[in-house]
């Protein structure tokens, strides 16, 4: 492994921020597809627990369907970037610090989490339409909903996975700090998503959109601030 | 002495509130009208419940149907029951002057201890025809006003009105005592002095009991307003919860360091996250759900609207301005509690 990510990082010399990312990124594949129990876990998690969803329930009305919907997400967003920090240990982000900027780091980490955030949210909502169907009228605007909402659940969980991993009962941690913070992207997905569903009328959504896209501003912004301050010890 | 105006500004100013709010009296005001359905053509004795009015037979009592600016019902006679309760007798025409048929109209009272005070849309009228010609106008004539300090009577608040001084300066002590300690987090993060992120702790200390006692005293005013403690579809309540669990959970991650420095830096990069997170929490999120109870949400008014006329803003800014001061001052306070453990602490290694 460690040998593995040598090799990526030996032509890391004077390298720009963009191609930092890059091979921050490629690493990020490298790793997730070596291990693969991670994101099989992550993907049986979801199957697993839409599947106790639907047994439990039987049938679901829109607005019901809407909030497990987002809450099955939010669980396993949660469980899915819980690792990003907590699973390289102290050694191995010493190795990071002498190569890379912080910068390089955070956003690798963000869009990295967003496309894993999407995986996820893609195949919750195709288990959940293969088990139900699906009550989306407009699917343009749940998309765009799915996509906010791993944007916005990325860029917090990855920095509050950056805050936990500094302790060491990070598991618990994770959930106490990042619930609270994420409550204001998910209130806004869901209304988002329920006048996708035809549950509210879509009065003034481009509004509501610039809204969650303003939160995901602000608070990318902050992770990119903050960031050096937290990762060296 | 000079050094510490501020201090003395604050109790002060607090108390005055809790004296003066506590102490005036709710202006005059109608409890109720029975019956408030009236039928056209017909003659009613309308018996009407007040609060905080004492009548006696000495003072001729006017009651008004208001029917527009322009335009008003005379009671033919005022009966006095009891102290604060009236009987008013009108003979209802069954032609009004303009169309707002089955509309609800205001009830005035006039008299010369309690002054004129007004309860908008009680009493509907069903008449059969609009005649601007044959209708008797008894337009509302020389009111008489009240020199004493008093409240808005308002149905529904009542005297729990006052609260409006004690709740709501909580929230905003609160939310600058939060910014203050951001921006002492900020502080610590360039220049790394322990002594800064102990008065980042007291100030968070103080920010979350100043939170508690602003979700308390809008727990109670929720009970005798809306009926009950807690409620869920009520957006701002929950968003304050949740507001203070974000700062109930930066002290279990200040807990769970053992290492100074690592536990300030840390919690001070988490103090100023959250702070972030917490804007569309308080100020964003309640303004686009609608769904509020709350003065200044989906149309009812608010500060600066008619629900805080004169004498309210001379009892509720000083008390805002009061708890602000009370808060700093209670933080400085807790910092020299933790200086003095700190200080206790390094002697012993």
């Amino acid at each position: 492994m460690f040998l593995v990510m040598k090799n990526i990082f030996l032509h890391l010399q004077c390298m720009n921020l963009g191609t930092e990312i890059l091979v921050l990124l490629k690493k990020e594949l490298v790793l997730e597809w070596r291990q693969k129990y991670a994101i099989s876990g992550i993907l049986l998690y979801v199957l697993s627990t839409v599947f106790i969803v639907f047994v439990s329930a039987r049938e679901l009305d829109p607005s019901t369907w809407n909030s497990f919907f987002w809450i099955i997400i939010l669980f396993a967003s949660v469980n899915a970037i819980t690792k990003s920090f907590v699973q390289e240990g102290g050694n191995r982000q010493l190795y990071y610090y002498s190569l890379v900027s912080p910068l390089a780091v955070i956003i690798s980490k963000i869009v990295y989490n967003v496309g894993l955030l999407l995986l996820i949210s893609i195949l919750t909502f195709f288990t959940f339409g293969l088990f139900s169907g699906s009550p989306v009228q407009d699917l343009n605007q749940f998309w765009l909903a799915i996509f906010l909402g791993s944007l916005g659940f990325s860029i917090t969980f990855t920095f509050i996975s950056a805050i936990a991993s500094k302790s060491n009962n990070s598991a618990t941690l994770m959930a106490i700090l990042g619930f609270p913070v994420v409550i204001p992207i998910l209130l806004m997905l869901i209304k988002l998503s329920s006048s996708a569903l035809g549950l509210e009328t879509k009065g003034n959504i481009d509004n509501d959109i610039l809204i969650l896209i303003g939160i995901d501003f602000l608070l990318v912004g902050m992770s990119i601030i903050l960031f050096p301050f937290l990762w060296r010890d | 002495m000079i050094k510490h105006w501020w201090k003395v500004l604050g109790a002060g100013l607090v108390l005055y509130s809790l004296i003066v709010g506590l102490s005036v009296p709710l202006k005059s005001g109608v409890l109720d009208v029975s019956p408030s359905m009236l039928q056209g053509g017909k003659s009613y004795d309308l018996i009407i419940n007040t609060y905080n009015a004492t009548f006696s037979d000495e003072n001729p009592i006017d009651v008004w149907i208001k029917v527009d600016d322009d335009n008003a019902l005379a009671a033919r006679a005022v009966k006095v029951l009891g102290e604060t309760k009236l009987s008013a007798h009108f003979d209802i025409p069954n032609y009004f002057p303009n169309e707002k048929e089955n509309w609800a109209y205001s009830i005035i009272i006039n008299d010369k201890t309690n002054g004129a005070f007004i309860r908008p849309r009680s009493i509907a009228v069903k008449f059969d025809q609009i005649n601007k010609e044959i209708w008797k106008n008894n337009p509302v004539g020389s009111l008489y006003k009240i020199d004493k300090m008093t409240f808005p009577f308002r149905s529904v608040l009542y005297e729990t009105i006052r609260n409006t001084y004690y709740h709501v300066p909580m929230w905003f002590a609160m939310t600058i005592i939060f910014l203050v300690s951001v921006f002492y987090s900020i502080k610590y993060l360039r220049k790394k002095d322990p002594l800064v992120d102990l008065k980042v702790r007291s100030l968070t200390t103080v920010g979350v009991l100043l939170g508690f006692m602003g979700l308390i005293t809008g727990s109670l005013w929720a009970r005798s307003t809306w009926g009950t403690w807690w409620t869920f579809s009520e957006i701002k309540m929950n968003m304050a919860a949740i507001a203070l669990l974000i700062y109930l959970a930066y002290f279990v991650l200040r807990n769970s360091f053992d290492d100074e420095e690592k536990r300030a830096k840390i919690s001070a990069v988490y103090n100023v996250f959250a702070c972030m997170a917490m804007i569309p929490l308080l100020f964003v999120i309640p303004r686009v759900v609608t769904s509020s109870l709350h003065p200044g949400n989906g149309g009812n008014p608010a500060i600066g609207g008619e629900d805080l006329d004169n004498t309210m803003r001379m009892v509720f800014y000083p008390a805002v301005i009061g708890w602000i001061l009370m808060g700093i001052w209670l933080a400085t306070l807790l910092y020299r509690v933790y200086k003095i453990e700190y200080k206790l602490l390094d002697d012993d290694v």
